[in-house]
């Protein structure tokens, strides 16, 4: 398939370049259309978000107010911090204005005139990158007054994070903006009615707003066809853990996993058996290996299978991995990045952490699976952002999918140890 | 009007309300830590969690808006499970040191653990230690283990002291209560995040230790520290003062009071400068004596001047009867016109939220009795002028040391009489020849009317000799009701002092004059006959919340 996000030319990332290669053709063609007629052409695609949650991109656009006297906002997310997860990374790497583009033509669309793109801290090499991309486009008109002399002007600030894997979440990305603590907001109202600084705004993911462009130049008819026909496109599937081929693949939707697997990230080392994957990112339900047959990159495919795209950040386990230490290692992750507002999330994801951290130690208890089980399930939905239910799924998931790695665990130190005694 | 059910109950509710306001408004408290009807709402302690039909996650009951036809459940199983999930998780890394805790025996987390929890932990883990002394401001203590991360104390100080110092640093269950670099928590309202944190986390430096809550009797007051009148509870073990809290009054001081109106107005009722017992003065020196010998020795002195060589000052700490009853006695028995009070506004100390610059409790009231010069008498310049020229040859005044203000020291010692009701040795004592031991605002009924005209209550809550706790309907604490003979609890010490009223009435009897009063009540009412603006009020009406009345430009003068 062709390649349209991560298109394989040399030095993409600078202006004359990407203009050389049809670059800010669509944002021309967007500023020629009514922003109702690019919102509806991104509607039309059945494009849907990036970020985790597959949410229609277009549908999401409708929910700003046409009329307020308020200033709207945009917010792109580049936080990027879910384990697994380095997709984004890519794009602002190889190509920045793609980025920008979709940006220009997404607060074309809405009727904004400032957007964030908020990118995570520890990214400081590719908020350089961006910046300078941004600079350019500034240079050459593409932001700012009287976008290519038309009437319609934006603003685009590159907001850099601080290191807190919430303000991925896009209420605390808000208040991160905003000088406040990254705490995730109370929902509703939503932030299409109470966003940033109170106004009305829509975040999307980095890659959701690279589509727009292409969209925009290809049309709704074609993009739609591409990929799996509920949840179209490019994807860009980033493969991690026991494979021999490790990266960002961008593919169309839908493709099996097995076959990214094994095709696009060339195999399992040693060509040993695969024990388990991790779809889309450490958030998202572990499946069985001998369970992948059939599960494709899409939502559909993988709600099926008893997990979820999430951001295509596959990881790939091989027979020999301590699964054990994998869901302690990613509890413990989650348990650092509780923002710590609100209870069960605060005290939860910490004690399942400490649960897991003794069955490492070989010192958790037949009891202690169940107990993990209820902390998980009292976590999850019972919280004000999905941080919970993140934390909660990979508990939950695991010991239904990999109880016995737990019981061995358990009987490893309960078995009794018996010599020989000759007689 | 939306019709909601709650709990198989229909209620009809403004659609505006969330939840847990419609609960409340129809008497239905669902459990919550961080929700505070005053305060923004965060929504972080999951507690009211509560099955919303046709919503498919459980619903935070503080932020989620009713509607026409919702039904709430909040006892079924999903809700309950979700509640006993909070409870276990907020209890895992609290220390649970009720019994070294002051918070305990009006802790929500205590009192909920009884009613919402499972009874038992299933935490066998290392508990996350924190800061456990923390001195946020002057007033306010902070130990961060008890802290169950509300953000009352935080929303308190940004929305309502309007001084954002507090705030959350760390992440998760590390997450730490502190104040920004370089500041304190110390603000004129700072203490009312101790009663706001629903747990231990945040206790009084002044009280802490002091006292398990169930061991102190608490009673329904004022404030007498400011003519706002903030409503308050008295705090009392072995008939000591230990703290004075807030008490809910929306018409006067909400949930909320100044950390002056706490610390300062109860200390001088335990002072070891309070006095015992009235005194007179011999050979220049003040005695203690008993109250025959007091009453008499004021009357004979009393009946030695003549009418227009004496003066008198009425005084807006004391209560409408007190005062009242000065009016009459001032009128009838000494005969004099010469009658004032002496106003004590601090310019510049007040604010929007509680704060007046008046620091008296009852100078409206004292207006609205019509407390002044007679036609023809001395205000308090001209009393000051005359006891300087020395035309007024004595002065009568009721508790206030008003030799605290310099002019007035002045001329005090040009007097030949002074008699002075006072519940403390002042400088105004000092130049006293006869002192009445009044009793103060903790140990008297009475009113005082505030500077918006309410009405409101004062009760005893320190004994006096005249006083048995339980014949005279104090508030009891258990020490009260249960202490024997031989516990030293059981016999607290008690001061020889009266309230002014009563002292009144037995000088006018020594002076020839018949005042039948037995108890404040009775003057109050005599006071709602005569005097128009108190018209129609009684104690009952008054209850504990008080009652406004009309302000009148034209002040009522009293028929006698």
């Amino acid at each position: 398939m062709e390649r349209l996000i991560l298109p394989d030319i040399k030095d993409l990332h600078k202006l004359d370049v990407y203009e050389a290669h049809g670059g800010y053709s669509a944002l021309r063609k967007a500023l020629g259309m009514k922003p109702e007629e690019v919102t509806d052409e991104v509607k039309k695609s059945n494009l849907r978000g990036r970020g985790g949650a597959c949410f229609p991109t277009g549908l999401k656009w409708t929910f700003m107010p046409k009329q307020t006297n308020k200033p709207k906002y945009l917010c792109v997310n580049g936080d990027e911090s879910e384990p697994g997860t380095f997709k984004d990374r890519q794009i602002f790497e190889f190509n920045p204005h793609l980025l920008i583009e979709g940006t220009i033509i997404a607060c074309y669309a809405m009727g904004i005139t400032t957007a964030y793109l908020y990118i995570r801290g520890e990214y400081g090499k590719w908020i350089r990158m961006m910046q300078k991309a941004v600079d350019d486009a500034y240079a050459k008109g593409y932001i700012g007054k009287n976008i290519l002399g038309t009437e319609f002007s934006t603003e685009l600030v590159i907001h850099k994070g601080a290191g807190a894997y919430i303000c991925g979440e896009e209420s605390a990305l808000m208040n991160s903006i905003e000088g406040e603590r990254g705490y995730p907001r109370v929902k509703p109202p939503f932030p299409a009615q109470y966003g940033l600084w109170g106004c009305p705004t829509t975040i999307n993911n980095v890659e959701t707003i690279s589509n727009v462009p292409i969209i925009i130049n290809r049309g709704w008819e074609w993009y739609s066809k591409i990929g799996a026909p509920k949840h179209p496109g490019p994807i860009l599937v980033g493969v991690s853990g026991h494979v021999n081929k490790p990266g960002v693949y961008e593919m169309p939707t839908g493709v099996p996993l097995l076959e990214i697997i094994y095709k696009y990230a060339g195999g399992v080392p040693g060509n040993k058996a695969i024990k388990a994957v991790i779809p889309g990112g450490s958030s998202t339900p572990i499946l069985r290996g001998d369970q992948l047959e059939g599960v494709c990159m899409d939502a559909d495919s993988m709600k099926a299978a008893g997990s979820a795209v999430g951001t295509a950040g596959l990881i790939v386990m091989d027979e020999d991995t301590d699964l054990i230490q994998v869901i302690a290692r990613i509890s413990k992750f989650y348990h650092h990045e509780s923002c710590g507002q609100c209870t069960p999330c605060r005290e939860g994801t910490g004690w399942l952490h400490k649960i897991l951290d003794r069955f490492v130690a070989g010192e958790g208890t037949k009891e202690d699976i169940d107990l993990l089980m209820e902390i998980a399930n009292n976590i999850e939905g019972n919280t004000i952002c999905a941080l919970g239910d993140a934390a909660a799924w990979p508990v939950q998931s695991m010991i239904r999918r990999f109880r016995d790695e737990f019981e061995r665990r358990v009987a490893r130190r309960t078995a009794p140890v018996v010599e020989a005694v000759s007689a | 009007m939306a019709r909601m059910t709650i709990d198989g109950k229909e209620y009809d509710v403004d659609p505006k309300l969330t939840i847990i306001q419609a609960a409340a408004e129809n008497g239905i408290e669902i459990p919550h830590f961080c929700w505070h009807p005053s305060l923004s709402v965060a929504g972080n302690c999951r507690m009211c969690l509560v099955e919303v039909e046709k919503m498919p996650k459980l619903a935070i009951a503080c932020a989620t808006q009713v509607a026409d036809g919702m039904i709430v459940k909040t006892e079924s199983e999903r809700a309950i499970k979700a509640r006993q999930a909070v409870m276990e998780f907020l209890l895992i890394n609290h220390p649970l040191d009720c019994p070294i805790c002051d918070e305990a025996g009006e802790c929500k987390l205590q009192d909920y653990s009884y009613k919402y929890s499972i009874g038992y932990s299933r935490f066998e883990e290392d508990k996350v230690h924190k800061p456990k002394r923390v001195e946020l401001g002057p007033h306010v203590m902070l130990d961060v283990e008890r802290c169950i991360m509300c953000s009352r104390c935080i929303r308190f100080s940004d929305e309502i002291a309007k001084q954002p110092v507090l705030t959350f640093t760390q992440r998760g269950d590390h997450v730490v209560l502190t104040t920004f670099p370089g500041t304190k928590l110390d603000n004129p309202y700072s203490m009312n995040v101790i009663e706001l944190c629903p747990v231990g986390a945040l206790t009084s430096t002044d009280f802490r230790f002091k006292s398990r809550v169930w061991e102190m009797s608490s009673t329904e007051s004022v404030c007498p520290g400011c003519a706002r009148g903030c409503n308050m509870q008295i705090w009392v073990r072995n008939n000591q003062i230990l703290r004075q809290t807030p008490r809910l009054n929306e018409e006067v001081n909400s949930y909320w009071m100044c950390d002056a109106g706490r610390l300062n107005t109860y200390k001088p009722v335990n002072s070891p400068q309070r006095l015992k017992a009235p005194m007179v003065r011999k050979d220049g020196a003040l005695v203690e004596v008993g109250w025959d010998e007091a009453i008499a020795k004021a009357a004979s002195e009393l009946k030695s001047f003549k009418k227009n060589e004496l003066a008198a000052l009425a005084s807006a700490y004391a209560t409408n009867e007190d005062n009242y009853v000065f009016l009459r006695f001032v009128r009838e028995v000494l005969g004099t016109k010469n009658l004032d009070f002496v106003r004590h506004v601090v310019e510049g100390d007040e604010d929007e939220l509680l704060i007046r610059a008046d620091k008296t409790p009852n100078s409206t009231g004292l207006k609205l009795l019509g407390v002044g010069p007679m036609e023809g008498g001395r205000d308090l310049t001209g009393i000051i002028q005359g006891i300087k020229e020395g035309v007024i040859r004595a002065l009568y005044i009721l508790e206030d040391d008003v030799a605290s203000v310099p002019e007035i020291a002045a001329v005090l010692p040009n007097l030949q009489l002074l008699v002075v009701h006072s519940s403390i040795q002042n400088k105004t004592t000092e130049y006293a020849d006869v002192v009445l031991s009044a009793s103060t605002y903790a140990e008297r009924h009475g009113t005082f009317t505030n500077f918006l005209g309410r009405v409101q209550r004062i009760r005893p809550a320190v004994a006096t000799l005249e006083h048995d706790r339980a014949l005279d309907g104090f508030a009891m604490s258990r020490w009260d009701k249960f202490a024997s003979h031989n516990d030293r609890w059981g016999r607290p010490m008690k001061r020889d002092a009266r309230p002014t009223w009563r002292i009144l009435t037995a000088l006018a009897g020594a002076l020839g004059t018949k005042f039948r009063y037995n108890t404040s009540e009775e003057v109050f009412k005599e006071i709602t006959e005569r005097v128009p603006a108190f018209k129609g009020l009684s104690y009952a009406k008054l209850g504990s919340g008080g009652v406004t009345i009309q302000l009148r430009e034209q002040a009522a003068v009293p028929a006698s």
